[in-house]
């Protein structure tokens, strides 16, 4: 999430284009926006609140510029935290308007449509979802709509890149034009006026209920909802850890083991004389074998397989479904269904995870997400870690593992919810469409997370190789694990180089496991250093995110709460697990 | 009535409602006609169909909009 780029590209001189998208929620404006604009994207936030933003780059024809992707709202009048931002971005003035209406749901959509006229920008309507509406029996007269709103309305099916071509000739046509703002309306008369639109320009066949309306009903019903919700859920794990152990080891152990690694050994020792150095580089824990092996063979195919799985249901409309059947359960835990969502993403990563509770919670509600993703939500990268330590060796330890993940969720959201004064914010929402998502905007929002975990993470999980490969090479390691070594060996019953996965946990989660694996654990051993590592010190990136998003004193807390909480739980099942071993033997 | 009690695929007209902006955005105005489409177990939320749109609705936010039934499919 880079800062700055509203300022340096706010108002572009020399011809260059700059046009705001507009719409509601959930009417295809991101699909719009991938499809207009360039490779140049990025996210950013808007100073002074917690909305991000998209901006792209524009090169249509001989026109260059930019394009913002406001967030989507219903209204204008700076109730919540995106509609300020919208605002904010109106001010600061542009060339040309794209307002995206979804053909749909044709009158809500028109109270932004209605509202955006107060301002003096030119304005284009972009009548998205065409095909959908048409599939619905929805009919609407283009012409008498773009007599009405005062400005062309351009009917476009943005996911088949239908009306877009002719959606930007027209943006850049208007651009040039000169407006007046339209009078302000009060809520009841604009309301009377857009339901007036819209009985004179739409009109309504019947039509027999499509397959994908039946599964939009039965997503929201208990029955059959819940068992679907399953299944996806099933579905989704499988393709992350089934492909994720695919590629791993058909493709990228291979490769990076037996061509990779001889290569670089053999290179390094022509140029590099033996001794603490060249160990240093290529030696058991060198830089060069763990630092190409751990982030590029064991964790990225998780990383990626995930944010595949999620940015595809995230942009299917099915996410918000999940979040409608779990609220009766998560309001139990004081938080309401929506947090699903980010609860679910933490398992890519936390820093998004508690970034994305930013939106429409209560403090409480981003307090006790951003702990419970911090104290039990594995990472991908960590889970990447759990699947090279325990799936080859024992499944049992490893749905041991997520288990207990899930029941010290529940017992710390009971916890938590007592402890924290404030409500919730109820659930109300809009259930989005269900539609298979377009590639580009797939392929896009893909690239963007990529990118944000490969700058968020690589670097710290470098950093952290490199103090790996110094501290054991060097000796250093030793004479820490004699420092800790009692603790580790007589609480936690692992040998005392474990103390590196401690040391190492602190900068990057994965880090607190993968240690482990050169370790010749038994199963006990490789249980317990799971669980220490599960509930240990979230990373240091989710710790600057505390830091950032509440205060010190939080991000402090909840790191001695999980740590504390991990020497405790690891510590009782090494003794009841020594203790039942010890009984059956 | 409130909407709270409301029977799946009943169709309610609404006589009075909390003031809340995102009700409000949300088409949620006296005189609104809607059909419940389902509702959730352990007081989850009531999901509402107006025109093609579906809506969840917190349960706590359903009790306090009181509706009067019109029509049952």
């Amino acid at each position: 999430m880079s800062h700055g780029i509203a300022a340096s590209q706010k108002n572009p001189s020399n011809g260059k284009i700059k046009i705001l998208l507009m719409g509601n929620p959930n009417v295809g404006k991101s699909v719009v926006f991938s499809k207009l604009t360039g490779v140049h994207v990025d996210s950013s936030n808007y100073a002074g609140t917690t909305v991000d933003y998209t901006v792209g780059d524009i090169n249509f024809g001989n026109k260059q510029g930019i394009m913002i992707d406001v967030p989507g709202t219903y209204s204008l009048e700076a109730t919540s935290e995106a509609e300020k931002v919208a605002v904010a971005l109106l001010e600061e003035n542009a060339d040309v308007i794209i307002c995206v209406l979804d053909a749909t749901h044709l009158e809500r959509n028109l109270d932004l449509a209605y509202q955006l006229k107060e301002y003096p920008i030119p304005i284009v309507y972009s009548l998205n979802l065409m095909d959908v509406a048409g599939r619905q029996g929805i009919k609407i007269d283009v012409d008498k709509l773009s007599e009405e709103l005062g400005s062309p309305v351009v009917p476009t099916i943005s996911i088949k890149n239908i009306g877009l071509r002719e959606l930007m000739e027209v943006a850049i046509e208007s651009s040039k034009k000169q407006v007046e703002p339209g009078p302000k309306l009060e809520d009841q008369e604009r309301w009377d006026k857009i339901r007036e639109i819209a009985n004179k320009v739409q009109s309504q066949v019947d039509r027999e209920i499509t397959f994908i309306q039946k599964l939009e009903n039965w997503t929201v019903q208990p029955w059959p909802g819940i068992p679907i919700a399953l299944l996806v859920l099933i579905a989704s794990l499988g393709v992350v850890v089934g492909g994720g152990k695919a590629l791993r080891a058909v493709i990228l152990l291979p490769l990076v083991r037996q061509v990779i690694m001889p290569f670089l050994s053999k290179l390094i020792s022509f140029i590099v004389p033996a001794g603490v150095f060249r160990n240093v580089l290529v030696g058991e824990f060198g830089i060069l074998v763990i630092g190409i092996e751990w982030p590029f063979a064991l964790i990225l195919p998780y990383v990626f397989l995930f944010y595949a799985v999620f940015s595809f249901l995230e942009d299917s409309g099915y996410l918000p479904r999940i979040g409608v059947l779990a609220d009766g359960i998560l309001r139990r835990i004081g938080i309401q269904g929506g947090n699903i969502i980010p609860m679910m993403l933490g398992y890519g990563c936390a820093v998004p995870a508690i970034l994305g509770t930013r939106a429409a919670n209560s403090n409480k509600e981003r307090i006790m997400v951003a702990t419970l993703v911090s104290f039990a939500v594995p990472c991908a990268s960590q889970s990447g870690a759990f699947f090279a330590l325990l799936g080859d060796r024992s499944i049992f330890s490893l749905i041991f593992v997520y288990a207990l993940s899930i029941l010290a969720m529940l017992a710390v959201g009971v916890i938590l919810n007592k402890m924290i004064t404030g409500r919730s914010q109820p659930l109300l929402l809009e259930v989005p469409n269900l539609l298979l998502p377009d590639k580009d905007a797939f392929k896009k929002k893909l690239k963007l997370r990529m990118k944000h975990f490969l700058v968020d993470a690589e670097g710290p999980m470098l950093i952290g190789i490199v103090i790996a490969a110094v501290i054991a090479e060097t000796g250093i390691l030793n004479e820490i694990s004699k420092a800790i070594g009692p603790f580790v060996q007589g609480w936690l019953g692992l040998p005392k180089e474990a103390s590196l996965s401690l040391l190492l946990g602190i900068i990057r989660r994965e880090l607190a496991v993968l240690p482990l694996l050169e370790m010749n654990l038994n199963t006990l051993q490789l249980t317990v250093g799971s669980v220490v590592a599960l509930f240990y010190l979230p990373c240091l990136s989710v710790f600057a995110v505390l830091t950032k998003e509440f205060s010190l004193k939080v991000a402090l807390l909840i790191g001695l709460i999980t740590t504390a909480s991990a020497f405790l739980f690891g510590g009782i099942i090494n003794h009841i697990g020594s203790f039942i071993i010890g009984f059956m033997g | 009535m409130p909407l709270a009690y409301g029977q799946k695929s009943s169709t309610y007209r609404i006589e009075s409602l909390p003031s809340s902006h995102l009700l409000k955005v949300l088409g949620f105005r006296e005189g609104t006609q809607f059909t419940v489409q389902s509702k959730q177990p352990f007081k989850g939320p009531i999901v509402v169909k107006i025109g093609n749109r579906s809506i969840a609705i917190d349960y706590d936010v359903a009790s306090e909009i009181l509706v009067e039934e019109v029509g049952h499919h």
